[in-house]
């Protein structure tokens, strides 16, 4: 589930449904272009355009299935629209 | 109210900033911003443009510069309030002149506190402050702030947010904890963006910039980014992420972070005008020009020019015509207040004459009485017909712009007097160089690390074309072929490539502009050091006029020198003052020579095209010279406005006639529109109004859109005046397809003033003028053409001698037989009679400086050490390297002091006694230390053979790049004789169309565009008589073309097109190496 400005509020991690209680921070990364450009299968006219960026934006959340608060960083590609999930620290 | 951006990096942050100045204004037009910042690093070059920008679409300016503060790593952001844009060019141009790493330390602001009022000091992510607070010494970074207090009105903490990862620069917890201490210390806080890009997708032009400036390739540790957040924020985003970093402070949303930007952005908004100076005029105040107050500056520009009036006295008409327009002219520089430009430029010009410089004024500047009479320029207006009204009038109320010639060898004296007397008046004029494809590709290919081989081909094959289109450029290059420009690294090079076009990327210093202001100049424009030594400003010659400073180019004319060098060169053999801007214009001898074609040296006149121009014109007067040049332009050439020209001056077509108002106007150029002087008449003339009005209207019809508008106006006006339509029609039809092509004729005037003078040196003083001309070297021809045009008028060329010869070229009076000098055919088909020049008795001493290799050190020391008894002598006095003394050995500079030609020495001998004189030396162990008291070796003959002539002129060639004991050509005598081969200079009396072989070196390879779009090649070839011209057509070219731009001496068959009295061509059929052919013939023989 996403909020309205994009910001992830609950999501499943290894088949269990988390609700994210807090956002602890979230930042922006994309850059490092020149090291894809072959594996990059683009051809046409905007080449450029698409190899530009990577924008990815990461969320580094507290969230909770029942009880345990866990700390997990989600990283949504914006171009693929892919989301990545990683527990990053386990609180008791 | 929405977003204002108080830190801003356009492309002026040079190799830094992605943005265009005008992009950004538009785009924060676009979001409703009432104001906008910028802020460039290091720089203020941006500040005219992007007031007018800012001024167009009704955006407060906010000027401010971000600069290293106490180290080079911590930066910090300045901007000016209104009153303060002084303050902050005072303390640019100071930190530029007085710390040479650029960084702003406590010690200089104590010293430079005066140029401290009215400037607010942002702290960003990068200031030594918030890397205290980053670091969590809150003490320290509130003693920074309080140590700044004494210095600035006022500062704030500059948040910015990139929404980089973890809690570094740029982070928002960083942003959010500098809030917080904002808060807590109760000092104002600001959000930007600290913009350098104007949209996210510009992010890898920043990357390849980042590495260009770093000198490095790309990778994560050259750039600065980690994403894209630093463009141009719309007021949403920006609310977004005041919100964030002001939640991070414990505020519920952004709202009073807002609203202190905005408050500050109201504090620093300037205007474009009172503040930044658009529009304005400042000119040297009267006091420097010798005139205590405005009023009496009047006085004087009257008084100089009604002292110069002696020139019209005596003819009764001519002196009442000239005082009325002298007061016209006065009356409009009056209403204007530019008296004080007159007298300045009037001034610098006055100096340059004082150290005895030869200045003449270009362009429409000659159109004006003033600066004849003030000796600005030297071209009489009113017998010529040159109008003030093309070079300045009320109607335009901007600056008139003068440019000033001058010995090229003394411009920088001028400079250095303009600067002595002027001071802080006065600096030079910044030139922003922008990517272009060549250094977009070079750049963009070094950050990618792609094999520099590759780029080089690439970069080396790109004319200086604009990186938006070098894609199609390559495409078109066959050379490129086996590259792959279609691999993705390439195709991703190009296209990042293309993205840098136009993007400034370097200040340098403008090869001939000065500015000149009143004492506020400092005031009004940041200025750096220079590498030239001379401040200059860090705007270029368009900011210069658009803040109304007096902008002067003093461009160094290489002809100018020869002039001068020929008239010294007069005075010293003969002992005769020449006044030579006082010869007659009508001179015969002179007219004849032009037309003779026989121009080589000439100014403006001795291309191969202007060349064929003369011979088919045949210009018998000074108002022909300015035509021939008016009509010696792409434009002409292109549309064909010549023909038609011809005919009629030749009596072949009738004088077209369309109105006999126009009569007058088109009477000097038969009835032809050739000048911009003439349409302004036309255009007043047909409607009535003035000639300053209708300049504005010519001026218009440089554009489609200015055409229409002319046109709507055009046609009513002059019916209303009682012109018939089809006249009308037949008058427009001229002026729209004259727009492109029309010429100045001020300014043509004044290059025909320099052309006639070298013109009548050359039919007069012949061989000072070759002394001149090849001392100073003004024109296309390499020397050997010009020692070969000299020797064809008699003139013996005398080689080198170490005890003759001098630094330069000079002139020797002998009494040695030379060949008979060249006359002109006269023909029933060349008509009239021409004489030309004899020099005969006349030398010219080869200067030791056409010696490859010699430095201006040995030169001096060599003339200084003279006489020399012997070679032994010269190499242990003259204090010349070895390379130099073998060097002037085997062109023969000792042939006379050993009178080779009367014992049986030869050069051989002298080149092994050299040896043998240096050998002894180092033997004795005083390698390079020669020692008087050491006994030279005898010279004695060694029974070598002399040098054969072909060894000779091979060593000529090689050492001083040309052949002085004998023409390349005469080594082939014989054969072209064979074979009936024409020389150059009797070429006149073949008939037109009949078919000849000519031979020659080659002397130029030209591929000018003409009309029809196809190329055509002229090669020039000298063959000892003068010069062969002739063109290949594409269909020669073809068999032809490598072998032109390849070899270097040819026999041609052609076939001679004869047009006008001495115009000659001849149309190439085929082509083959000389030399090849030559031994063809002897194999057959």
């Amino acid at each position: 589930m996403i909020a309205p400005n994009g910001a992830p509020i609950e999501f499943i991690h290894n088949g269990r449904r988390f609700h994210i209680h807090a956002v602890l921070s979230h930042w922006r990364k994309s850059g490092g272009w020149w090291s894809r450009i072959n594996e990059s299968e683009l051809i046409g006219e905007n080449v450029l355009d698409a190899i530009n960026d990577n924008p990815t934006t990461i969320w580094r959340v507290e969230a909770a299935p029942i009880g345990a608060l866990t700390t997990f960083e989600i990283e949504l590609d914006e171009i693929s629209k892919c989301w990545q999930i990683r527990p990053t620290s386990r609180s008791a | 109210m929405n977003f204002t951006h108080l830190r801003v990096a356009s492309g002026y942050s040079f190799k830094y900033g992605t943005a265009h100045i005008a992009d950004l204004v538009k785009r924060a037009a676009e979001f409703g911003s009432q104001s906008l910042a910028l802020t460039d690093r290091d720089s203020l070059a941006g500040v005219i443009r992007f007031a007018k920008e800012c001024e167009a679409y009704g955006i407060a300016p906010i000027i401010g510069v971000n600069l290293s503060l106490e180290q080079k790593k911590y930066r910090a952001t300045l901007l000016a309030q209104p009153g303060g844009l002084s303050s902050l060019y005072r303390l640019f141009t100071a930190l530029n002149f007085q710390e040479p790493d650029g960084v702003i330390n406590s010690k200089f602001l104590a010293k430079n506190s005066m140029h401290l009022e009215k400037l607010l000091l942002l702290h960003g992510p990068e200031s030594q402050l918030v890397a205290a607070i980053k670091a969590n010494r809150n003490s320290e970074a509130y003693s920074i702030f309080s140590a700044y207090k004494d210095f600035f009105g006022n500062q704030a903490i500059e948040c910015v947010t990139h929404q980089r990862a973890g809690d570094g620069a740029f982070s928002t917890a960083l942003a959010g904890k500098s809030l917080a201490f904002a808060r807590d210390k109760r000092i104002p806080a600001v959000i930007s963006n600290a913009v350098r890009m104007l949209d996210r997708k510009d992010g890898p032009i920043a990357d390849v910039l980042d590495a260009t400036r770093n000198l490095t390739p790309l990778s994560a540790r050259t750039v600065e980014r980690s994403n894209s957040e630093a463009f141009l924020k719309n007021s949403e985003e920006m609310k977004i992420l005041a919100d964030e970093v002001a939640r991070l402070a414990g505020e519920r949303d952004g709202k009073r972070l807002i609203g202190t930007t905005l408050e500050w952005g109201e504090l620093a908004a300037l205007s474009p005008r009172a503040d930044i100076g658009l529009g304005g005029i400042h000119l040297p105040e009267p006091e420097v020009v010798g005139a205590s107050n405005q009023s009496e500056a009047k006085i004087q520009l009257r008084d100089r020019c009604l002292r110069e009036m002696d020139f019209y006295r005596g003819e009764k008409s001519g002196e009442k015509l000239a005082r009325q327009r002298l007061e016209e002219e006065l009356s409009v520089v009056n209403r204007l207040g530019y008296e004080t430009y007159f007298l300045t430029v009037a001034d610098v010009v006055d100096m340059a004459k004082r150290m005895d410089i030869r200045v003449a004024a270009r362009g429409s500047g000659a159109g004006s009485l003033i600066c004849y009479l003030l000796g600005i320029s030297s071209v009489e207006p009113l017998s010529n017909n040159l109008i003030m009204e093309r070079f300045c009038s009320v109607t335009r109320g901007e600056l008139p712009d003068i440019d000033i010639d001058v010995e090229s060898a003394r411009r920088l004296e001028i400079y250095d007097a303009v600067f002595k007397k002027y001071g802080e008046r006065c600096a030079t004029v910044a030139m922003v160089e922008t990517y272009r494809a060549r250094h977009a590709i070079r750049d963009v290919g070094a950050a990618m690390g792609i094999a520099p081989m590759e780029i080089d081909l690439i970069a080396k094959s790109l004319p200086h074309i604009s990186s938006r289109n070098i894609s199609r450029a390559l495409e078109n290059l066959p050379e490129l072929k086996h590259l792959n420009v279609n691999s993705k690294i390439l195709k991703i090079a190009i296209d990042i490539a293309a993205k840098l076009d136009r993007l400034p990327r370097h200040l340098s210093m403008h090869p001939c502009a000065i500015a000149l202001s009143d004492i506020g100049l400092y005031d009004r424009a940041p200025l750096v050091s220079n590498r030239s030594g001379y401040p200059m400003l860090q705007f270029d010659k368009d900011d210069v006029e658009d803040i109304g400073l007096l902008k002067l180019d003093v461009l160094g004319v290489r002809m100018q020198s020869a002039i001068a060098y020929a008239i010294k060169e007069v005075e010293r053999v003969e002992q005769k003052k020449l006044e030579i801007e006082k010869i007659p214009l009508d001179d015969k001898l002179t007219f004849d020579l032009i037309k003779s074609t026989r121009t080589l040296g000439v100014f403006q006149i001795e291309s191969p095209g202007q060349r064929e121009l003369i011979g088919k014109f045949a210009p018998n007067s000074f108002t022909d010279l300015i035509i021939d040049i008016s009509l010696f332009r792409p434009g002409p050439v292109k549309s064909d406005m010549i023909s038609p020209f011809l005919a009629v001056r030749h009596g072949l077509s009738p004088i077209p006639r369309i109105h006999k108002d126009l009569d007058e106007i088109l009477r000097e150029t038969e009835g032809v529109v050739v000048f911009h002087e003439q349409v302004i008449q036309i255009i007043a003339k047909l409607t009535g109004i003035t000639l300053s009005e209708a300049d504005e209207k010519r001026r218009e019809l440089g554009d489609l859109a200015g055409q229409q508008r002319v046109c709507d106006w055009f046609f009513p006006a002059a019916l209303e005046n009682n012109y018939e339509l089809e006249v009308v029609n037949k008058v427009w039809e001229i002026l729209r397809a004259f727009a492109s092509f029309g010429f100045c004729k001020a300014h043509a005037a004044a290059f025909a003033l320099p052309t006639y003078q070298s013109a009548w040196l050359k039919s007069h003083h012949t061989a000072a003028f070759f002394a001149g001309v090849l001392t100073h070297d003004p024109g296309m021809y390499p020397k050997r053409v010009i020692i070969d045009d000299a020797r064809q008028w008699g003139i013996e060329i005398a080689p080198l001698d170490v005890n003759k010869s001098e630094a330069n070229y000079r002139v020797e009076l002998t009494e040695s037989k030379t060949r008979a000098p060249f006359k002109a055919e006269n023909l029933k088909s060349t008509g009239s009679e021409l004489v030309l020049p004899d020099a005969r008795g006349y030398a010219i001493r080869v200067g030791l400086s056409a010696l490859n290799g010699i430095n201006e050190g040995e030169i001096k020391s060599i003339v200084e050490n003279r006489p020399y008894i012997d070679l032994a002598d010269f190499i242990y006095r003259s204090g010349a390297e070895r390379p130099t003394v073998e060097g002037l050995v085997k062109v023969g500079a000792f042939d006379a002091l050993h009178h080779l030609d009367s014992n049986n020495l030869n050069r051989r001998d002298l080149i092994l006694h050299l040896q043998d004189i240096y050998k002894l030396s180092s033997e004795r162990g005083l390698a390079g230390q020669l020692s008087l008291e050491l006994e030279a070796p005898k010279l004695r003959p060694s029974g070598l053979p002399k040098l054969s002539t072909s060894e000779v002129v091979k060593n000529e060639i090689d050492l001083l790049g040309m052949d002085l004991s004998k023409h390349l050509i005469e080594f082939y005598g014989e054969f072209l004789n064979s074979i009936g081969a024409i020389r150059s200079c009797d070429l006149i009396k073949e008939r037109s169309g009949s078919s000849v072989l000519v031979a020659g070196v080659k002397v130029a390879l030209q591929t000018p565009p003409v009309r029809s779009g196809k190329r055509v090649m002229f090669l020039t070839l000298d063959d000892g008589f003068g010069c062969n011209d002739i063109t290949f057509f594409e269909d020669v070219q073809k068999s032809c073309a490598a072998l032109l731009k390849n070899s270097w001496l040819f026999l041609v068959k052609g076939e001679i097109r004869r047009t006008g009295p001495r115009g000659i061509s001849i149309r190439a059929e085929a082509a083959w190496e000389l030399s090849e052919s030559c031994e063809r013939w002897r194999n057959l023989k």
